[in-house]
């Protein structure tokens, strides 16, 4: 038996990566706690295992750095776990042994711990726990879609506060006119906002039944909802605090039970605005309990008193202009994108997420139901939002479009022709706005469109409809227009330089006949291309050449970090080449389709 | 008579006996038995009216017991000659005295003729029966003969009696063994309890301690200003950095719901993803769905969840660089190319003739002529300058390594062809130095080193008479000559001549000797030294150094290489090149270190040959794959300086042939020139 990997004399101190880090079953020795209590704190508390320099027990272990495993040794809430496991543990000792009044002594008496000191130190400012808030708005959304069950013990009040915080957040992003970018995918909607400089990026499941599968371990998922829910919920605080709301907002219970949340909300924020201009020292903590109550009633009255229709919140908007000269150009027209539309969502919209965007974007939006602001019979709508193969009964004073008309506008930042967007039609491709299409290399034609849209938009000219074809000359121009995208110029680029070395091989072929001409016979026009061929080949070959001789003298390093780079870009360019394979194949079946119609 | 003593049972046996007494004529014989055994006292001569004396029986004892059930009894016997015989009174017209004291009359006995007639005329006669005792005739009732059936059957007489109740303890058996109990009432009953007392007080204590609390405590608010207002004031804590998790890869167009159509893979595109091995599949698959109605929820949005979920615990995080750079930042800055010409660009001259592949060429110390050895068994010398071949020896056998003289007053070449090497003269130089070499190449006194010990039989000097030269025959096939720079000397190796593998023979006394040192491993190449005596041995691994003055290994330097093919030492002295065949370029600075001081890996196939410059800081590597690579090695006299090497150019024109591209590459004495001689048969000059 030889001496272990590491070996460590008897007496020596333990120094280096063998002292500073631990496996995960020595943390838990550490710690005195069990496995399952190790991993809520480490979740809690946000402690992840790290990566060693030099694994000191091999390779198949976790591990943890010993601060951080101190981290957690010095929070109260390992002692308040270890408390609720006596606690239980009594309880059932003293149902075992028939006690049942000392059970529910106990029972009454359960040990509950806060996560707010747990949530400071974590983000020691507010502007670091928005960077992180993408997944617990993702958690949030998706808890807030799927149905309690006992079984897994997703509890029915979870379920309800994850709603409560869904529509709080939407109402507060709503009514600052943050959001900037969604996207309608597969898995479900992704919305981005922007506060307090932080792109804040989550996904909401589409409003459908959801999927239930057995492999997931929802104890471990509630153990992250729980810290969520506590970080929402002192971020929702301290946003609603920003704006002189307070919080949590006390809602219209009638709107409230009709499920319209959302315009709940935004009619809180109205009322809630009012009364603090009314008297702005209601927020003093002077008022008993009682008059607090009555406050709290006489909020929910002012809420159904306020006029249905809306001017009354267009007037606070025009207010809120005037005083809010701070706010950033990307907000100004976010606000203004739908300002004097009218839209209407028939019954079989996602009504939720249109009522969250539209209102982002500066438009007035009802629906088909109780409770809504205004009817469908409304003389003044000017869009009427519709997912439907046909529209039986029409306005002519409105237009009828498909919901993604919504969501490509408010990407595009301007109003898109609907013409594409009518009912019965196949609306264009819903593109991601998330995407740099010319880092990307290839540039969808939907794309294309709008950006002519938005140039025209600007400059409120109309684009020549065709482009010339001759891209070489015009590169330069276009370029300067604005108009043309940068992979496009790359490309023209590329041919302008090829077609410049071929003239310059000419050259010089040219000159080296004239020089010839006396001495040698011309050679036959067939040979004369060859060896311009071989010209080219040589120009790139020495291209090449120079790119090994360079590559020799990297260090081992770098070349393999070069390599990478190398084989990275040959994958985008093999994926941008496919997608225009595709595209090709696409179009020349669409043509022969045509062509078989005409014949 | 049956019963002795009625009055004097217990309540409950009374009830018993009459439970007893209730039950039919069961079938069951351990029924019956047990009647009997109750009955035990006066069995005899009840055979007859058995019936009804069982019915008297009952109509009494359910006189005793009130709560009986039975309506049957209400009119009391007429009868009242109690509990005897009637055999007694067979012959009396009376049967007992009534409650004045008359006599109770018997009837008349009707004869049975008329009984019958009675019977006969009476449609209800069969439901009559005579009651010997009462001396009455009875007529059943409906129910009456409905009980009976039912006694028949063997069934309970009424037919709302369940037998099979279930049974009913209406005593209370509160800390009671029996029934009843006359314990008096304990003395704990009237005095205050201790124990509750006790409990009381604990109750008092703790509610005064605060653990029993009546009214709710106050909640407080769970969500409140964590941050403050003023959030720019934050109390870093003194833990490691903070390392937030990655975000989600935002979703690109083809995970749109109505992505474009060129996004959408075609069906043998889905088709070939099933071929893929399960870990290289996509993970998603672009969809359309043409109406925002037709979306269904997604199946893996749990699970996704829950998978990024376990990233955020259990994946080790470490913050890592985004590699934006620009690759071409990773190069090496390297002195410009232009500034360190000259050095041989293209190819200027080709030297054709040989008609097999040429293994090796020579450049004359002048640089007027050049020597090759062909595999076709010829050596040839050309003019450097025009391309013209001056001589040809046909010698029969592949020449494997040809050498010049490096004395420019001694024009003679080495040839090694198979296991001999001749030593020809090129018959260049004036007339003194013609004179001089061939005075050189005669051998005098052969017998001279034949005396010497083990030599001789390994080598032999001889006399060519064919090309009038010197012939070495050794005993193993030759493949590297080198000439001593004063050119008395030279080196032979021979790669499996074991302990004998590198002699050294000296022409001007016709001497060979062995290297006197032990070798270590299969030697490749050896190499003089350009102005020391010290001596290199390049063998597969290593290169070994000698001190031929002393005699002495100087250093062992690792070449870290799997298989050397090739040395070349710097014409200063201090620095070598090594070539491998796995295409390896090691740079040696003998001052540094025994290891390599940078390797180069430039070729793909093996290296075949390198080459310093004699006078340009320049050298050179060839190799299999019809390349050569021109390097600038630039040797710094300040020894903290280390040397410069900058690759310079790569050198094609030569083209394959069976598997060898170039074989040899010198370099031109006095011109920043390269010659190499290629498998294809030909000798190209390079010139800058």
């Amino acid at each position: 038996m030889g001496k272990p990997k590491h070996y460590r004399p008897p007496g020596k101190k333990k120094e280096g990566n063998a002292a500073r880090y631990v496996t995960r079953s020595q943390a838990i020795k550490l710690l005195q706690v069990s496995l399952s209590d190790f991993r809520k704190l480490c979740i809690h508390k946000g402690v992840f295992p790290r990566e060693p320099k030099k694994k000191v027990k091999g390779n198949h272990h976790t591990y943890y750095h010993l601060k951080d495993v101190m981290y957690i040794l010095h929070d109260p809430l390992l002692e308040k776990f270890r408390e609720i496991r006596a606690y239980k543990k009594k309880i059932k000792k003293a149902k075992a042994k028939k006690n049942d009044e000392l059970a529910r002594l106990l029972l009454s008496r359960a040990p509950s711990y806060k996560l707010d000191m747990v949530i400071r130190d974590r983000y020691p400012t507010f502007v670091d726990a928005l960077r992180d808030l993408d997944d617990p708005l993702t958690m949030v959304h998706l808890f807030a879609m799927l149905p309690a069950i006992d079984r897994l013990k997703i509890e029915v009040k979870c379920i309800h506060n994850c709603r409560r915080l869904c529509h709080e957040w939407q109402a507060y992003i709503s009514r600052t006119h943050k959001l900037r970018k969604v996207f309608v995918a597969v898995k479900g909607i992704y919305y981005q906002a922007e506060v307090e400089g932080q792109k804040i990026t989550w996904l909401a499941p589409h409003a459908r039944q959801q999927v239930l599968t057995d492999d997931v371990d929802f104890n471990v998922m509630l153990t992250f909802l729980e810290f969520y829910e506590a970080l929402l919920g002192f971020v929702n605080f301290q946003l609603y605090h920003s704006m002189n709301v307070k919080y949590p907002p006390i809602l219209d219970p009638r709107l409230e039970a009709l499920a319209a949340d959302l315009y709940a909300l935004s009619r809180y924020f109205d009322a809630n605005y009012k009364t603090s201009v009314q008297e702005p020292q209601v927020a003093g903590s002077s008022i008993s309990e009682q008059e607090q109550e009555e406050s709290n009633l006489r909020l929910a009255q002012l809420q159904r008193q306020l006029p249905a229709n809306e001017p009354g919140a267009l007037m606070h908007l025009v207010q809120d202009a005037a005083s809010e000269t701070e706010e950033d150009e990307a907000t100004r027209d976010c606000k203004n994108l739908f300002q004097n539309m009218k839209i209407f969502l028939s019954r079989e919209v996602p009504r939720e997420s249109l009522l969250f965007v539209i209102p982002a974007f500066g438009g007035i939006v009802s629906w088909e139901g109780d409770g809504a602001p205004f009817a469908e019979a409304d003389d003044s709508i000017t869009h009427q939002i519709v997912d439907r193969p046909t529209q039986g009964h029409v306005y002519l004073s409105r237009e009828y479009v498909q919901p993604q008309w919504i969501y490509d506008s408010v990407n595009a930042r301007i109003i898109l022709p609907t013409e594409a967007y009518m009912v019965g039609r196949d609306p264009p491709p819903h593109l991601s706005p998330f995407v740099d299409n010319e880092a990307e290399g290839y540039v969808p034609d939907y794309a294309k469109t709008i950006k002519e849209l938005q140039a025209a938009a600007k400059n409120d000219v109309q684009p020549f409809p065709g482009m010339g074809n001759d891209v070489l000359d015009n590169s330069q121009n276009m370029l300067a227009e604005g108009y043309i995208s940068r992979t496009e110029a790359m490309e023209a680029a590329e041919k302008k330089q090829k077609m410049m070395l071929l003239e310059k091989q000419y050259h010089d072929d040219l000159k080296m006949e004239l020089q010839d001409v006396s001495s040698i016979n011309k050679q036959s026009s067939a040979e004369d291309m060859e060896s311009k061929e071989e010209l080219l080949r040589d120009v790139q070959q020495s291209a090449m050449d120079s790119e090994d001789l360079s590559r020799l003298m990297m260090s081992r390093k770098k070349r393999g970090l070069a390599k990478a780079i190398e084989m990275n870009k040959q994958r985008k360019k093999d994926h941008v080449e496919k997608l225009k394979e595709r595209k090709r194949n696409i179009e020349a079946a669409q043509k022969s389709e045509k062509k078989h119609k005409k014949a | 008579m049956r019963r002795t003593s009625p009055r004097s049972t217990t309540p409950s046996l009374k009830t018993m006996n009459h439970q007893e007494s209730q039950r039919p004529e069961k079938v069951n014989p351990l029924e019956m038995r047990d009647l009997g055994f109750i009955e035990s006292g006066n069995n005899d001569g009840l055979d007859d009216n058995h019936d009804q004396d069982e019915l008297a029986d009952s109509s009494q004892s359910r006189q005793a017991v009130d709560e009986s059930d039975s309506s049957e009894d209400e009119v009391a016997p007429r009868n009242t000659i109690g509990d005897v015989p009637l055999e007694w009174y067979k012959d009396e017209k009376h049967i007992g005295y009534d409650i004045a004291g008359k006599k109770i009359k018997k009837k008349e006995r009707q004869d049975k003729l008329d009984s019958f007639l009675a019977s006969a005329d009476d449609s209800k006669n069969w439901r009559k029966i005579y009651d010997e005792y009462n001396d009455e005739e009875v007529e059943l009732t409906k129910e009456e003969t409905k009980l009976i059936r039912r006694l028949l059957k063997g069934k309970a007489p009424h037919a709302e009696f369940d037998p099979y109740a279930p049974y009913v303890d209406w005593f209370k058996w509160d800390d009671a063994k029996h029934p009843l109990s006359n314990a008096p009432e304990p003395k704990r009953r009237f005095i205050p309890s201790k124990w509750e007392s006790k409990k009381v007080v604990e109750y008092v204590r703790a509610i005064r301690k605060g653990l029993i609390k009546f009214d709710k405590p106050k909640e407080e608010p769970r969500l409140y200003l964590l941050w403050g207002d003023d959030s720019s004031s934050a109390d870093r804590t003194k833990h490691l950095a903070y390392i937030p998790p990655p975000k989600p890869k935002l979703p690109g167009h083809e995970e749109s719901y109505n992505p474009s159509l060129e996004y959408l893979p075609t069906q043998e595109e889905i088709n070939t993803y099933q071929l893929m091995y399960e870990e290289d599949r996509p993970k998603f698959i672009p969809k359309r769905f043409t109406s925002f109605r037709s979306i269904p929820a997604y199946e893996n949005a749990i699970k996704d969840s829950f998978e990024r979920c376990l990233d955020l615990y259990l994946c080790p995080r470490v913050r890592k660089k985004r590699i934006n750079i620009d690759p071409e930042s990773l190069k090496p800055k390297l002195p410009s190319r232009k500034d360190l010409r000259p050095y041989p660009v293209t190819c200027y001259l080709e030297y054709r003739g040989h008609e097999g592949a040429v293994l090796s060429i020579s450049v004359e110390p002048s640089g007027q002529w050049i020597a090759s050895g062909s595999k076709d068994g010829t050596v040839r010398i050309w003019e450097v300058e025009t391309g013209r071949c001056l001589r040809v020896w046909e010698l029969g056998e592949a020449v494997q390594h040809v050498a010049w003289n490096p004395l420019l007053e001694l024009p003679i070449l080495a040839v090694s062809v198979g296991s001999d090497v001749l030593i020809l003269n090129t018959g260049f130089g004036n007339e003194e130095q013609q004179r001089k070499a061939k005075e050189l190449l005669q051998i005098g006194t052969p017998t001279s080193s034949d005396d010497s010990d083990d030599i001789s039989s390994v080598l032999s000097w001889l006399q060519d008479e064919k090309h009038d030269c010197i012939r070495l025959r050794h005993f193993r096939t030759v493949s590297s000559i080198e000439w001593h720079r004063k050119g008395d000397y030279l080196s032979t190796v021979m790669p499996a001549g074991e302990s004998r593998a590198i002699l050294i023979h000296q022409l001007s006394k016709k001497l060979t000797q062995r290297l006197p040192f032990k070798h270590h491993g299969l030697p490749v190449s050896s190499v003089f030294h350009p102005t020391r005596s010290i001596f290199f041995v390049a063998t597969k691994k290593n290169v070994r150094v000698y001190d031929l003055l002393r005699q002495k290994l100087i250093k062992k330097l690792e070449t870290q290489l799997r298989e050397v093919s090739s040395i070349a030492v710097h014409p200063a002295g201090d620095n070598v090149i090594v070539g491998s065949k796995e295409g390896k370029l090691c740079w040696f600075d003998m001052d540094l270190s025994s290891k390599p001081y940078k390797t180069l890996k430039c070729h793909p196939k093996d290296i075949t040959n390198v080459a310093f410059h004699r006078s340009y800081p320049l050298f050179a590597s060839c190799s299999d794959d019809c390349t050569a690579y021109v390097f600038h090695g630039m040797v710094y006299a300040d020894l903290n300086q280390n040397p410069l090497i900058v690759p310079l150019e790569i050198l094609r024109g030569h083209t394959s042939s069976d598997g060898r591209g170039v074989i040899d590459c010198k370099f031109h004495p006095r011109q920043p020139w390269l010659f190499t001689a290629g498998a294809d048969s030909s000798i190209k000059l390079y010139c800058h």
